[in-house]
């Protein structure tokens, strides 16, 4: 590894070290026994792609490491044929589960050695752990964090919803209400609409258009609590001359739009229905009160319902 | 007419009463959530058999101000605590929802 990699090591490295190195060796460890023929490490190390092998006794307790610098002085001046014993090293540098990745910064640094058999209490071999393990543990953190700040990028980007109405885009940093549907609980059906009346109100809308937009929340959030299985958001606008409505969810979506607005179609169970939902009305009760209504729709991807409403 | 105006003969029982004084002018009676929002009027009592909590949004949206079971239901606990919170009066009538509705009909049409 050049000197620069390691500065990056270093300097990466800084940012995560406490992290215990029981979560970042490779565990458990390919090993030998002092028994093994040089022979047969060598095969062990060409067919694994590995470098260097801790040397186990009974009951894994560490005596040793064997590595491809151990080999190399075997061919200039020993046999294949001869046992791990005679040309392990045997003044091994160890780290411990418990140690941290800061820890292990400063024995490489100190040693130079390329790996470092993690051992516990009782001197067993848990795992090891090399320079690459660090690097790629660092790169799938890092990896997550890019991952994590890409879908807020998309999210920020995405500011606006496009009207389907209009096609005026409707911006999120405008939202006069928003909402989160509990989907979990038919009981709460009602909460946000009645939210949204009473925010309404505050605002000193017509009382009408008050009821009007509050029937038509009730119903798109009755159907994100019965039928999506999914949460659900309600956003508001209130515009100078309108009030728009989005309603959404994330769940199983509607297959057929067309008859899903039939008066009296409803896919609702007996349980619902018996506690006076699922009557086929929600939709065809949207489409009365608002003034203009879409919904978008697909199986499996939700139901976005926007309204419009004229003051 | 005046809540009050239904207390008066033993007919309805309260529940909860937010305000006796409120004003009824009209009434409506379903069991169908949907269907009420779409046809009760405002400032209005209503007559159902649902018992469950989501009622009173439902009361609260389209201005239901009293909501009334008949003989033989009971509102659920959690709807008398909402009730309180949406301040909407519950009665409970000792008649059945037809006779219930009768004696309410009348006495609208007698003012």
């Amino acid at each position: 590894m050049t000197s620069e990699s390691n500065k990056l090591l270093e300097k990466l490295s800084q940012f995560f070290s406490n992290i215990k190195i029981g979560e970042i060796m490779t565990s458990p460890a390919i090993v030998v026994t002092p028994e093994t023929s040089i022979k047969q490490v060598k095969n062990i190390m060409k067919i694994k792609k590995i470098s260097g092998l801790p040397v186990v006794k009974r009951g894994l307790k560490l005596t040793g490491i064997i590595s491809i610098e151990d080999i190399i002085k075997v061919l200039e001046n020993g046999k294949l044929e001869d046992s791990v014993k005679k040309w392990m090293t045997k003044n091994v540098k160890v780290l411990y589960e418990e140690n941290t990745l800061s820890d292990f910064m400063s024995i490489s640094q100190k040693y130079k050695f390329g790996r470092y058999p993690v051992i516990n209490n009782e001197n067993k071999v848990i795992g090891i752990i090399t320079k690459y393990d660090v690097i790629s543990w660092l790169f799938e953190r890092l990896g997550t964090m890019y991952i994590h700040d890409d879908r807020r990028k998309k999210i920020l980007e995405h500011e606006e919803y496009t009207s389907r109405l209009t096609g005026e885009l409707l911006d999120n940093k405008k939202i006069s209400f928003d909402f989160d549907i509990d989907y979990t609980e038919i009981q709460r059906i009602g909460t946000g609409a009645t939210k949204l009346k009473s925010f309404l109100k505050k605002k000193g809308i017509d009382e009408k258009l008050i009821r009007k937009v509050s029937i038509s929340t009730y119903e798109a959030e009755a159907n994100v609590v019965i039928h999506s299985e999914s949460y659900g958001k309600i956003f508001c606008w209130d515009f100078e001359d309108s009030i728009r409505l989005l309603i959404k969810d994330y769940g199983k979506g509607i297959e057929n739009v067309e008859i899903a607005m039939q008066e009296g179609f409803s896919t609702a169970s007996e349980e619902v229905r018996s506690q006076g939902f699922g009557a086929g009305m929600g939709l065809p009760n949207m489409k009365r009160f608002s003034d203009k209504m879409t919904i978008i729709s697909e199986v499996g991807k939700g139901v976005i319902i926007e309204m419009l409403f004229y003051k | 007419m005046k809540l009050l105006e239904l207390l008066k003969d033993g007919n309805f029982e309260k529940v909860y009463i937010f305000d006796d004084t409120v004003d009824i002018k009209n009434g409506y009676i379903g069991d169908l959530l949907s269907e009420i929002m779409r046809n009760a009027p405002a400032e209005s009592v209503w007559l159902t058999h649902q018992t469950h909590p989501n009622i009173i949004a439902v009361a609260s949206i389209v201005e239901i101000n009293t909501i009334i079971v008949p003989e033989g239901f009971e509102f659920e606990s959690e709807t008398i605590k909402k009730a309180k919170e949406n301040n909407i009066n519950l009665l409970k009538s000792k008649c059945n929802i037809f006779k219930a509705a009768g004696i309410i009909y009348t006495k609208l049409k007698e003012e």
